[in-house]
């Protein structure tokens, strides 16, 4: 395909309409590329453009991004990554997820930056891209399927040149936090298998067409060469050792593992989900995406024979948030999340929510009980078929509870109706800011402000001015690494990560960008973010936590007491407002719009 | 903490003498802020070097050398001023310091008391005694008169003294520091040498996720007087890619991170995501 687009670019998305597969091209201009990149970068950029205002996210109109980036294809460990980009059902708000491995390079090779789909097909279908464009298949065979059994199928079906990504039944029923997946890595978080679903989309299948070029193929070789060999060294030995999983022990050691609906930040359980005491005898593989060298993938065997991707935050969000210990329950729930399509998190969020109300008389469910692995299965069983309590749990906790009333608003532990991931936020408070002021809601993957908690420079017990500085640099760093797109678990082995990023990029587009641009592309995509959210209702109390983690302090085993008050908390909030160029109210001024080239989304 | 003393009889000074790869001030100040979670505040006399000290902690002066501990006191209370109500007054020359022992006395203090004095291995201890902050007019009226002993102070405010009883009534503090060593202080060369022959404190190493050796389980004990230190016990070099979280509360990488009897030092990847 002749492009006269950068290098790594095409220089255009497909946008297509499911009702027929008529599809535009959408040309992005290199000015475009190079102020967004790719990714969540270009993905926002897209929903700005494509989005109408206020628009359901549920609606046929209501636009799914599948975004690429400019590394995706070229030989760089942990490259081959794609964003899933639209408004998400359960926050109303901007959400973007990351999946990846070989539907990444393939999407992108159909000659395209992005493919959008918009519009809802008459039935069941696949969208399928290819270098002949766009077309819409019927799938009414495959619905209600695994998302695995959706694109083994269609895999056989079409032929293997193709690779899919599918929604499970979750999606199909327009659950609000439902998954989209590839080869069983899920673009988890938000519910954009929703979004999906509600297009009456199966799955999107994607096949290589064409090629596309880096400027410096020489200089890019040499540059993956190097970065292979560090992937291989002590930054990511825990990924490949133990996986993510890793994690849950240390968490408990530190008082930062939520545990029954954040009630308590230890769980004595612990060890009996840890990898340390896992591994050896449930390991039976470890997988990698398409193009990483690191591997952090550890698939375990449960008692019944039947293998689960075992990852932290599954663990943590179906063990000890819901007081569960049994590592076969908690396998096994995690297996189901994943053959529904549900995202590990939010599901282990709301049941936990529901555990809690239960316990306390608030909702009439005697058989959910805290610690019980066989109410944890049902519940998921009555979400995943929308019976029972599965209709309401299926809404997330912030909907669930307005249901129930304040009492159980008060229980629900959400930021912008986002559960919160496995971070506990009164033991890691630069973390806590990360949580209440971040785009996407309660996220650990736009913000990696617990990095800054937990390297030793600052006191994690008691948050200030700089902590909002720590918590802005891992935001901007998130926002580059998920627009270029490489995946996180790399970062620590870039020694200085934005000139190294710059000159990955440059070698690759061959723009002489460097590492103040890059930041300043990264200010702009997280302002970017916050700018969509405003046209869409956000308001500045939407910045907020959760008022158990505000009134309820936690007693540590050291002796000291973890605490964070609303005046700490608005005071960190203040403080990332200012150093963001924001007002009071978390708003951006029109003369910091123009600055960044962001003038274009004032509406 | 009071770093301005002579040193007249060990011959060097106390402050920057080696403890275990740190040096005895380093090891006090660290202690003492494990303990009060406030400013820690160090006081040398004027132009004095001392040894290198982690960020944070803050160094003023003497207004005048030689005046004994009610000067230093009077720089510290009004380096305080505003920010805490009470401040746990310690010399540097304390090498068996506790932070339970910091804490026992610091938990003392009531509405009824000005200072917390304990009487430890047949002495009072004044200088491992808590002061509050709003004692600074009394001690600075008493150094105009020219009366330095800390025995003035205690005439002219409310003391509560704890006996030995008292102090071990704390079970924490009973089980940690049983001897009462924190009160121990070096004067002498000789006393140096005898307490640096001592073995390093006991604690409890536990090493997380790939860090762990296959097959451990629970915690390995070690002689370890730095966090440096229990980290070679542990057979793991301190460097970007390993923090450790001390007693489940602070995380370090500060190679110089002093440990006491009891403590659990639990080392990790500093890769955190997931």
């Amino acid at each position: 395909m002749e492009t006269d687009a950068p290098g790594g670019y095409f220089g255009r998305a497909l946008v297509v309409d499911a009702a027929d597969a008529s599809a535009d091209v959408l040309p992005l201009s290199a000015a475009v590329l190079r102020r967004y990149i790719g990714g969540v970068g270009l993905g926002t950029w897209l929903m700005h453009h494509l989005a109408p205002v206020g628009v359901d996210p549920l609606h046929p109109e209501s636009p799914l991004a599948f975004v690429f980036s400019p590394l995706v294809g070229t030989p760089l460990t942990t490259s081959a990554k794609f964003a899933v980009v639209g408004k998400s059902p359960l926050t109303g708000l901007l959400n973007d997820a990351l999946s990846s491995s070989h539907f990444a390079i393939a999407g992108k090779l159909t000659g395209n930056d992005a493919i959008v789909v918009h519009g809802r097909a008459e039935r069941p279908s696949v969208l399928l891209v290819d270098g002949d464009g766009a077309r819409i298949e019927p799938v009414e065979d495959l619905w209600g399927l695994t998302a695995d059994e959706a694109e083994e199928r269609l895999r056989e079906r079409l032929g293997k040149g193709w690779r899919v990504a599918s929604i499970g039944p979750a999606g199909e029923q327009q659950i609000r936090y439902a998954t989209i997946s590839h080869d069983g890595r899920h673009a988890g978080r938000g519910g954009l298998g929703a979004v999906l679903g509600a297009k009456l989309i199966k799955a999107v299948a994607v096949r290589a067409a064409t090629k596309v070029a880096p400027h410096d193929q020489p200089g890019l070789l040499a540059a993956a060469r190097d970065l292979r060999t560090r992937s291989f060294g002590p930054a990511t030995a825990k990924y490949r050792e133990l996986g993510t999983l890793a994690n849950l022990l240390a968490f408990n050691a530190i008082s930062t593992l939520p545990t029954r609906n954040f009630q308590a930040a230890t769980f004595g359980e612990a060890p009996n989900l840890a990898a340390e005491e896992l591994a050896e005898a449930r390991t039976t593989a470890r997988e990698h995406c398409a193009s990483c060298t690191i591997g952090c993938e550890h698939i375990y065997k449960g008692a019944d024979g039947k293998s689960t991707r075992v990852e932290y935050e599954n663990v943590f969000a179906l063990g000890p948030l819901c007081g569960v210990s049994d590592a076969d329950s908690v396998l096994a729930a995690s297996r189901r999340c994943d053959e529904l399509g549900l995202d590990t998190i939010s599901a282990g969020g709301t049941i936990a929510w529901a555990m809690e109300c239960a316990e306390r008389g608030l909702l009439d469910a005697p058989w959910l009980r805290f610690g019980d692995g066989d109410a944890l299965l049902r519940a998921l069983d009555e979400i995943g078929t929308l019976t029972g309590l599965g209709r309401l749990l299926a809404e997330g906790t912030r909907r669930a509870s307005a249901q129930l009333g304040p009492d159980a608003e008060a229980l629900a532990v959400h930021v912008k109706g986002l559960e919160l991931p496995g971070y506990e936020p009164r033991t890691l408070q630069a973390m806590a800011l990360g949580l209440a002021v971040n785009s996407r809601g309660a996220d650990h993957n736009r913000s990696g402000a617990y990095e800054a908690d937990l390297g030793g420079e600052l006191d994690r017990l008691h948050g200030d001015a700089r902590h909002a500085v720590a918590a802005i640099e891992t935001e901007d760093r998130a926002a580059v690494m998920d627009s270029l797109i490489l995946c996180k678990f790399l970062r620590g082995v870039f020694t200085d990560p934005w000139r190294e990023w710059a000159e990955l990029l440059e070698k690759v587009t061959g723009w002489d960008v460097d590492a103040e641009e890059l930041r300043a592309t990264a200010r702009r995509i997280v302002l970017a973010k916050r700018m969509f959210n405003l046209r869409e209702g956000w308001k500045p109390a939407d910045d907020w936590l959760p008022d158990r983690f505000l009134s309820e302090p936690l007693e540590l085993s050291s002796g000291r007491s973890a605490a964070l008050s609303p005046e700490r908390l608005r005071s960190m909030i203040d403080a990332y407002y200012e150093e963001r160029g924001l007002d009071a109210a978390g708003l951006p001024g029109s003369g910091q719009l123009a600055d960044m080239e962001l003038d274009v989304f004032v509406y | 903490m009071l770093a301005g003393g002579r040193s007249t009889r060990m011959g060097e000074p106390k402050a920057a003498l080696e403890w275990h790869g740190s040096t005895l001030l380093r090891r006090v100040t660290g202690i003492v802020g494990r303990a009060v979670g406030g400013p820690v505040v160090v006081v040398r006399a004027p132009g004095q070097a001392l040894p290198p000290l982690p960020a944070g902690v803050e160094i003023i002066e003497d207004a005048r050398e030689g005046r004994g501990p009610l000067q230093g006191l009077a720089a510290g209370l009004s380096a305080l001023d505003g920010r805490a109500d009470a401040a746990f007054l310690s010399s540097t020359d304390v090498p068996f310091l506790h932070p339970a022992f910091v804490r026992r006395v610091v938990a003392a203090l009531d509405d009824e008391t000005d200072v917390v004095l304990p009487r430890a291995r047949g002495h009072q201890q004044p200088l491992s005694a808590a002061y509050r902050t709003s004692l600074r007019p009394v001690v600075e009226r008493l150094l105009a008169a020219n009366r330095l002993r800390p025995a003035f102070l205690f005439e002219s405010c409310r003391v509560k003294r704890l006996d030995e009883d008292a102090l071990l009534a704390d079970r924490t503090l009973a089980s940690l520091d049983a001897r009462l060593d924190s009160v121990l202080n070096l004067n002498e060369p000789d006393d140096y040498e005898s307490a640096r022959a001592r073995p390093a404190p006991e604690v409890a190493v536990r090493r997380f996720g790939a860090l762990r050796i296959p097959g451990e389980r629970g915690p390995q004990t070690v002689h370890a007087a730095t966090l440096a230190a229990a980290a070679a016990a542990a057979g793991l070099a301190l460097d970007d890619h390993v923090v450790a979280a001390l007693n489940g509360d602070q995380i370090s990488r500060d190679p110089e991170l002093p440990l006491a009897g009891g403590d659990e030092v639990a080392f990790m990847a500093a890769d955190a995501g997931g």
